[in-house]
């Protein structure tokens, strides 16, 4: 990636004033926030930044948001291709509704969501009064976490995978079939393998999503230690307990996590489409 | 046979894109489909394929019918236009991908690979992937893989469409060899005369869905049957002329008609030379070969060993020119010659004449005949009697009935009705539905070339067919009409130029005297130079085709007022109006000079649609 200076650019002219303003409207925005964070996880000491995170309830929210969100990108990344794949290829009345319909998670507020799925699924709930005879109960149990987790992150699949296979020209698909591949062959041999970008990058941002949700995990969750509690859940929780170095050290090392992971995901798109290897070879 | 369709079909919506193309090819012929665009011609090599279903006709490969199994299971070998080559594996995944579906062990296929990639120029180029290749070798490419499984018939959609011409010349060639090599059953599809003329044992025209011709090139060339494929193959000059006596008459030149081909006494024939097939000398020719006339040349080009010559010649009685275009406003002959270049041409007083030349098969005209409601079946159906007998043409009735149940009903009167009129020898047709879709559907077949309403027909039809009709629409009005004093309304512009020239073929056919209309607004000082102009180009165009022209004058509040005053005021039996663009009417509705003049009118009023050139 190199920055050509193109006609109208500024590359001539002094950098210094403006670049040096951007910085100080930044350091309180972004900066300052996340020095702080690691600041006080490391107050007193390596030593007492270990502890925190090896306690139990830590360690159980570490590997319970990471469960969840291996989980939530997995299955969205079927449901969300499956999703790209009917909206981008068919034409059926109502397609753009439920185009929209299905990005719709977006722009609801997180909350919201996590207030819908009680209202639908607790036990007083629309459904989850069905379920409550049966002895099922999915509200405040790691499935009722997953469901929050898989309706928020939605959309990432779809936005990542659904440009590509509108892209896609129909006649790629055609070719495979006057050739003698089956629809499935097509799909696995042929379209499949045009998505892996797509796949890749809207797996990641699910993953990541799935890592920092709070707002609906906390209502359908129902914080309960050691049992339904991700790693937001516990930071908010030591916090509200007044522990605010263990907070501070799980905060950091999620901030960390969440840094290599969108490290990743810079590089990867960065680096050229891995949908064509021609020219990363 | 290797492909044998049979009255294949497609529909969208209601409009057949591929209407009852038959063909039959041998095995090993390289056939060439030829069409504009949105000609249907992809669309016949996708239901070849089975990309897509037909509505109704079948597909049989090698004797096998393979119209209802999908695309996987006919073996085919399909090139599309934009190569559609898989971009995340390289060419020998490509081109082997085929065969894996196939299971055919690794070392068979990099044996098949490497042999194919070979016969189409690739070999060594395994490892590239799409992004690294050409447009020319990603076709190659699309070529090794469509032929990897050796499939039975080798389909082409515009192979080399998005090639420039000179890569396209040297594949076309390597292509032929191929195809020759293989002996392979080969479809083509293209817009490009030269390239069809090049690769193809035989030539399909297809216009509108249907197969137009089939034929060699050099048949096609030299003796189209049908009007469209002489203008759209070729250059050429086609005359308009008459049948007497076993010959075609244009003025005092008379040329025999061949038995074999379709005519008439008595009616149009059509006449077809080549720019090769003229002959040019300064002096007038002895009375071996037949003569045009002495004419001037209008322009002239050199192309190397040959110069491009147009001509210009007196006008030829009882006689109309149909190919090359006609500026508006002309009255002579324009004929095209190819001549030597170093021929040397003097500009005034050259003799032309004819090598060699073909008459077109005649085709009569059409009419479709909508009689609308009892109250103007009566005067409907006498005008459309009137016409077909004048225009000796071919009709057909169109009758909707409201319900299933009335159709028969309403097929016994329409039956007695038309007997009555003296249009016995018109075909019937009755349907139940919405008469103004059917109407719509028939027109844009381009199977009529005038469609006949019923004037009281509910106004929904009439706006329906004016905001799509492609053919000129005669409405009929309560008032019985003889036809003989055509008032073609007119002002300047180019739909002012097509009123003038459908009305005046109409005229010419009819033999009818026209009066041309041009309408000012009332108390306006004379008129703008510009319509003075077109009024005397109007005359001229009709001189050239035939027809006495007188031009009328008149003031008036509006277009619409002025045209009804003059109708009603100067004797005349039918009305010439144009239409003004699908969307016109509904704007402006009731301002619409056409609808006023449709809605208060009593003779016939002829709706020009806009020429789409």
């Amino acid at each position: 990636m190199t920055n050509l200076p193109t006609v109208g650019s500024l590359a001539h002219s002094k950098p210094f004033v403006p670049v040096s303003l951007l910085v100080l409207v930044l350091m309180p925005l972004l900066l300052l926030p996340l020095a702080a964070v690691f600041v006080f996880a490391f107050r007193s000491g390596p030593g007492a930044f270990l502890k925190a995170l090896l306690t139990p309830e830590a360690q159980f929210a570490f590997r319970f948001s990471l469960l969840i969100a291996f989980a939530t990108a997995a299955i969205n990344a079927v449901i969300g291709t499956f999703a790209a794949y009917v909206l981008s290829k068919y034409r059926f009345p109502g397609d753009r509704s439920l185009g929209i319909l299905v990005n719709l998670p977006i722009a609801i507020p997180t909350v919201v969501i996590g207030t819908s799925l009680l209202l639908l699924w607790g036990p007083i709930g629309l459904l989850g009064r069905m379920l409550v005879p049966l002895g099922l109960q999915p509200m405040f149990t790691p499935l009722g976490v997953l469901l929050a987790h898989l309706v928020v992150t939605f959309p990432y699949m779809l936005g990542a995978v659904k440009p590509l296979l509108d892209e896609l020209e129909t006649t790629y698909e055609e070719a495979a079939y006057t050739i003698g591949a089956s629809r499935w062959q097509t799909f696995m041999h042929v379209i499949l393998p045009a998505l892996r970008g797509g796949l890749f990058t809207g797996a990641l941002l699910t993953f990541a999503h799935s890592l920092g949700e709070f707002g609906a995990t906390v209502l359908v969750s129902g914080n309960l230690r050691l049992r339904t509690q991700t790693a937001p859940l516990y930071i908010f929780a030591q916090f509200e307990a007044g522990n605010i170095e263990t907070a501070n050290a799980v905060a950091a090392t999620l901030a960390l996590l969440s840094f290599v992971l969108f490290f990743l995901l810079l590089r990867y798109t960065g680096a050229g489409a891995p949908s064509e290897p021609a020219r990363s070879r | 046979m290797s492909i044998s369709l049979d009255r294949l079909t497609k529909l969208y919506g209601n409009h057949p894109v591929v209407d009852q193309v038959s063909l039959e090819l041998p095995n090993g012929e390289f056939f060439v489909l030829l069409g504009t665009s949105g000609s249907g011609k992809s669309t016949v090599l996708r239901l070849i394929a089975g990309l897509i279903a037909p509505d109704s006709g079948t597909v049989v490969l090698h004797g096998r019918d393979v119209t209802k199994l999908p695309p996987q299971q006919r073996g085919t070998g399909f090139v599309f236009q934009n190569y559609s080559i898989f971009r995340h594996m390289n060419v020998a995944e490509n081109v082997e991908f085929g065969l894996k579906i196939r299971k055919i062990l690794p070392q068979e296929r990099a044996r098949k690979r490497e042999q194919l990639l070979d016969l189409v120029g690739l070999a060594g180029f395994d490892q590239r992937y799409a992004g690294q290749l050409s447009g020319g070798q990603l076709q190659r490419v699309a070529l090794a893989r469509a032929l990897a499984y050796e499939p039975n018939v080798l389909l082409l959609d515009e192979p080399f469409g998005a090639l420039d011409s000179k890569i396209r010349t040297y594949l076309r060639r390597s292509l032929k060899e191929i195809q020759r090599r293989l002996k392979v059953t080969t479809i083509l599809v293209t817009h490009d005369q030269e390239e069809a003329f090049e690769l193809a044992d035989r030539i399909g025209i297809i216009e509108r869905g249907r197969l137009l011709e089939t034929g060699r090139p050099e048949d096609l060339y030299a003796a189209p049957k049908t009007l469209f494929v002489a203008t759209f193959l070729g250059a050429g000059t086609v005359l308009a002329g008459k049948a007497d006596s076993g010959s075609a008459r244009f003025g005092s030149l008379s040329l025999p008609i061949p038995p074999e081909t379709a005519h008439e006494e008595g009616a149009r024939a059509q006449v077809l030379f080549r720019p090769e097939q003229v002959v040019l000398s300064p002096e007038m020719p002895d009375g071996t070969i037949p003569i045009l006339g002495c004419g001037r040349v209008v322009e002239k080009t050199f192309s190397g060993p040959f110069q491009r010559v147009r001509l210009k010649l007196p006008h030829l009685q009882d006689t109309r020119q149909v190919a090359p275009h006609v500026p508006f406003g002309e009255e002579g002959l324009l004929v095209d010659a190819i001549v030597p270049s170093e021929l040397g041409l003097q500009s005034e007083n050259v003799w032309v004449g004819l090598r060699s030349w073909h008459i077109l098969d005649q085709p009569r005209q059409r009419l479709l005949i909508y009689a609308g409601s009892p109250e103007t079946i009566e005067t409907c159906l006498a005008t459309a009697r009137e016409l077909s007998e004048r225009l000796d043409a071919s009709s057909v009735l169109l009758g909707v009935a409201e319900d299933q149940e009335s159709v028969e009903s309403l097929g016994i009167v329409l039956q007695q009705q038309k007997t009555a009129h003296g249009l016995a020898g018109a075909e019937l047709q009755v349907h139940s539905g919405n008469p103004a879709e059917y109407l719509a559907r028939l027109q844009q077949d381009g199977n009529f070339d005038l469609l006949v309403i019923g004037g009281d027909s509910s106004n929904a039809i009439l706006t329906r067919m004016l905001e799509c009709c492609t053919v000129p629409v005669l409405v009929v009005r309560q008032k019985q009409s003889a036809l003989k004093h055509m008032l073609i309304c007119t002002a300047a512009g180019e739909s002012g130029k097509t009123d003038v020239r459908v009305g005046g073929k109409l005229a010419h056919r009819l033999k009818s005297s026209v009066t041309l209309l041009h309408v000012t607004p009332r108390g306006s000082a004379g008129l703008s130079p510009t319509t003075k102009g077109h009024l005397e180009r109007a005359v001229a165009t009709l001189r050239g085709l035939d027809t006495a022209g007188t031009v009328q004058i008149r003031g008036a509040e509006s277009a619409a007022e002025g045209i009804l005053e003059e109708a009603t005021a100067g004797g005349h039996d039918l009305i010439v109006v144009g239409i003004h663009g699908p969307q016109s009417h509904s704007i402006f509705h009731v301002e619409d000079i056409t609808f006023r003049v449709l809605a208060g009118a009593q003779l016939p009023v002829l709706v020009v649609p806009i020429e789409d050139e």
